[in-house]
């Protein structure tokens, strides 16, 4: 057994060496999984028009992804529960480690390096604790180094800040257990919040939403240059209030829900998908899935711009300076002069479009 | 030539309308339910009143009805009874960091006055209140013994006069309010469509499924290393299989409501909650303790699979007969 794992070790290190830049594998703005027409899943590299310049398996439905910020590599979660995250070697689809959470852990599908590559951090549940956990992963040889508490329960998506020493944590508040399927186990005490982590583990600062707004579950996250974070919700309450799913964040300040008129509000269904800015930071958009609505709001208003429709939109990111959303029935648009479908292709596009950081 | 023409009409009209469906369900299945959730939570406040011994048999009897009331309409869970956190105060379950026995002790060992006030009961924790809260004290052996006699017996009046306040006003809503505004939808409403009504009694099937399947076998069921019979809704009250199979009528009959007149569909749905129905009624195991043993645990798990199995129908083939968005992101809930 040991010896194996030596073997495997020796055979990672090996294969690292020599690893490849993304510059190597064609430079792609974006990876994303999906699901291919033969029912297999894969992760895709995709350059800011929408084409494919690498494919590689993986071994069940993914959400999230976190791309190295130099190495063509990148961690692959397994949508939640999930308890493995794969690292794959974009230019040959090996699976350089496998990341197992430990014991009374499980991923919840969303991870980010530090911005020397050396780190990987990654949102896990302590589900007998019903407490949200940091893991903290050598990048080099995916060894668990520790962890440290997420500051809430439920802990989704995470973030670098522009100051590279902090992490920006979505607490959704929603407490589940891997007995319980996905089902919502607290959601009359649901408490979400946006916690600011030094990187080893120090937490900063807290921002809760206003008490009518406990139920609107922080789930995804962008942040502009300048330190600003935008999120997207997920109302857990009663459709009879269906508050708007978008808000923003700068440290220091309270949270703030974007206004949205009552009919772009409930044209969500209370429902944020992905979120990121474009147009330099002076706009912000969120998908909504359920509606079938990718919404865009204005920075410097602080209101909802416009509802487009587009059918199963989830992923959103940022290439070329325009922002693009793949969807559940395989387009890749983009938002520049209004929405055009750039690709369409016989694949199912996964939740996130994830973007590789320049380099 | 002139009977095919006929045939060819009559396949092609809408049967029956959405409309009608969403009246059938609403006069059927949602508001009888409500009235007999509010008449027997009234009778179980009056029988409390009269004698509130947890030993009591009347109070037994009173709640036993209600509770049985509420779990029939427990998968409703919007509109008039989300409203204020009023599903929640009837119904705090699972209680997975054991809340509710430590506001009990703490309102019972502090003799808190609130429960004198019916007007202030309201603002204690809802881990203390509803049918959960009494279960505790009417069965568990701790805390229907502790501390002073007539503080336990003013508390169960308490908690049994505030879920028929609660129940008394979700039944009001929903009749005043909420049926006209599932049965008028209208650009600008809650409901702007029939098709987002039905939407919703979809999403509470699937709902109510996933608590049986998820919740109620899941949680007791826990991992074949470690099960955890405690985690069983109502064991204390060895009422956690009568749960299971009084949700799964109710959705059933939801289900019914739903199909209509695709009578192909409603066979299909039917077989799925006869595999189902048929395990419960025979497994003669109350409050799931079973799982602790092999054979014990392996019939729970059957059971387990067989509501999944109905889950797993619905979606295949009621949502897309509804309209069901069923798009590879919108129904992730990620």
């Amino acid at each position: 057994m040991a010896t194996r794992r030596r073997f495997l070790a020796g055979l990672a290190a090996s294969t690292l060496i020599p690893a490849s830049s993304w510059a190597d594998m064609g430079a792609p703005a974006f990876v994303s999984a999906a699901r291919t027409v033969d029912g297999d899943y894969h992760l895709f590299g995709l350059t800011g028009a929408g084409e494919v310049v690498f494919q590689v398996p993986l071994p069940a439905r993914g959400h999230a992804a976190a791309a190295h910020p130099e190495r063509a590599e990148v961690v692959a979660f397994a949508r939640r529960p999930g308890r493995f995250a794969v690292m794959l070697d974009c230019a040959n689809g090996a699976v350089l480690a496998e990341l197992a959470a430990p014991v009374g852990r499980h991923f919840y599908g969303h991870g980010v390096y530090s911005a020397d590559g050396h780190l990987l951090f990654t949102t896990e549940n302590d589900y007998e604790n019903a407490r949200g956990v940091i893991g903290v992963w050598n990048a080099k040889n995916y060894a668990r180094l520790g962890e440290f508490p997420s500051g809430g329960v439920g802990p989704h998506d995470l973030r670098l800040m522009p100051d590279a020493a902090t992490l920006v944590v979505a607490n959704g508040g929603i407490e589940t257990h891997p007995d319980s399927g996905r089902a919502k186990l607290n959601l009359p005490f649901m408490q979400p919040n946006l916690s600011y982590l030094s990187l080893d583990g120090v937490n900063a600062e807290q921002a809760e939403l206003p008490p009518d707004l406990r139920m609107n579950s922080i789930r995804h996250l962008d942040v502009r240059a300048d330190g600003l974070v935008g999120f997207a919700t997920q109302w857990q309450g009663d459709r009879m209030h269906s508050p708007a799913v978008i808000g923003i964040h700068r440290r220091g300040d309270q949270p703030k829900m974007l206004y949205a008129a009552p009919d772009q509000a409930r044209a969500m269904e209370g429902y944020g998908g992905s979120v990121a800015f474009f147009d330099h930071g002076r706009r912000i958009a969120v998908s909504s899935p359920r509606g079938g609505v990718l919404q865009t709001g204005d920075m410097t208003l602080g209101v909802v711009e416009q509802n487009l429709s587009i059918p199963d939109v989830c992923g959103v990111g940022v290439a070329e300076g325009a922002l693009h959303a793949t969807t559940g029935t395989g387009a890749f648009w983009r938002l520049s002069e209004g929405a055009q479908a750039l690709t369409q292709l016989p694949l199912a596009w996964d939740n996130h479009l994830v973007r590789i950081s320049p380099v | 030539m002139f009977r095919t023409l006929v045939a060819c009409l009559v396949m092609a009209l809408p049967m029956p309308a959405l409309a009608d469906r969403t009246d059938t369900i609403l006069d059927q299945h949602v508001l009888p339910g409500f009235a007999e959730l509010a008449a027997s939570s009234q009778a179980l406040s009056e029988a409390a009143q009269s004698e509130c011994q947890a030993t009591a048999v009347p109070l037994r009897d009173a709640y036993t009805h209600a509770f049985d009331a509420w779990i029939r309409v427990s998968h409703l869970r919007f509109g008039p009874t989300e409203r204020d956190n009023r599903g929640f105060a009837l119904a705090f379950w699972p209680d997975s960091r054991s809340s509710t026995p430590k506001t009990l002790t703490a309102l019972i060992h502090n003799e808190d006055p609130i429960v004198t006030d019916p007007k202030a009961f309201p603002t204690v924790s809802i881990a203390g209140r509803g049918f959960y809260a009494m279960e505790y004290l009417l069965c568990d052996p701790r805390l229907s013994t502790l501390g002073d006699d007539a503080y336990r017996c003013a508390l169960i009046q308490a908690i049994a006069q505030d879920i028929a306040t609660t129940s008394r006003d979700v039944d009001q809503d929903w009749r005043q309010t909420y049926v006209a505004l599932m049965k008028t939808p209208e650009p600008g409403g809650v409901y702007q469509s029939e098709a987002e009504v039905l939407q919703e009694f979809y999403k509470a099937l699937d709902t109510g499924l996933q608590i049986n399947a998820d919740l109620r076998l899941g949680r007791p069921l826990g991992t074949f290393d470690k099960p955890r019979p405690k985690r069983a809704e109502v064991w204390r009250s060895d009422r956690s299989l009568r749960h299971l199979q009084l949700s799964l009528e109710q959705l059933r009959q939801l289900v019914r409501l739903l199909a209509a007149d695709d009578t192909d569909l409603a066979q299909r749905l039917d077989a799925k909650f006869d595999v189902a129905q048929t395990k419960a009624d025979a497994l003669n195991d109350p409050a799931f303790a079973g799982v602790a043993t092999p054979a014990g645990r392996f019939r729970i798990e059957v059971l387990q699979q067989a509501v999944n199995g109905i889950r797993t129908e619905v979606t295949q083939s009621l949502g897309p007969a509804l309209g069901v968005s069923v798009g590879f992101n919108s129904l992730d809930g990620d």
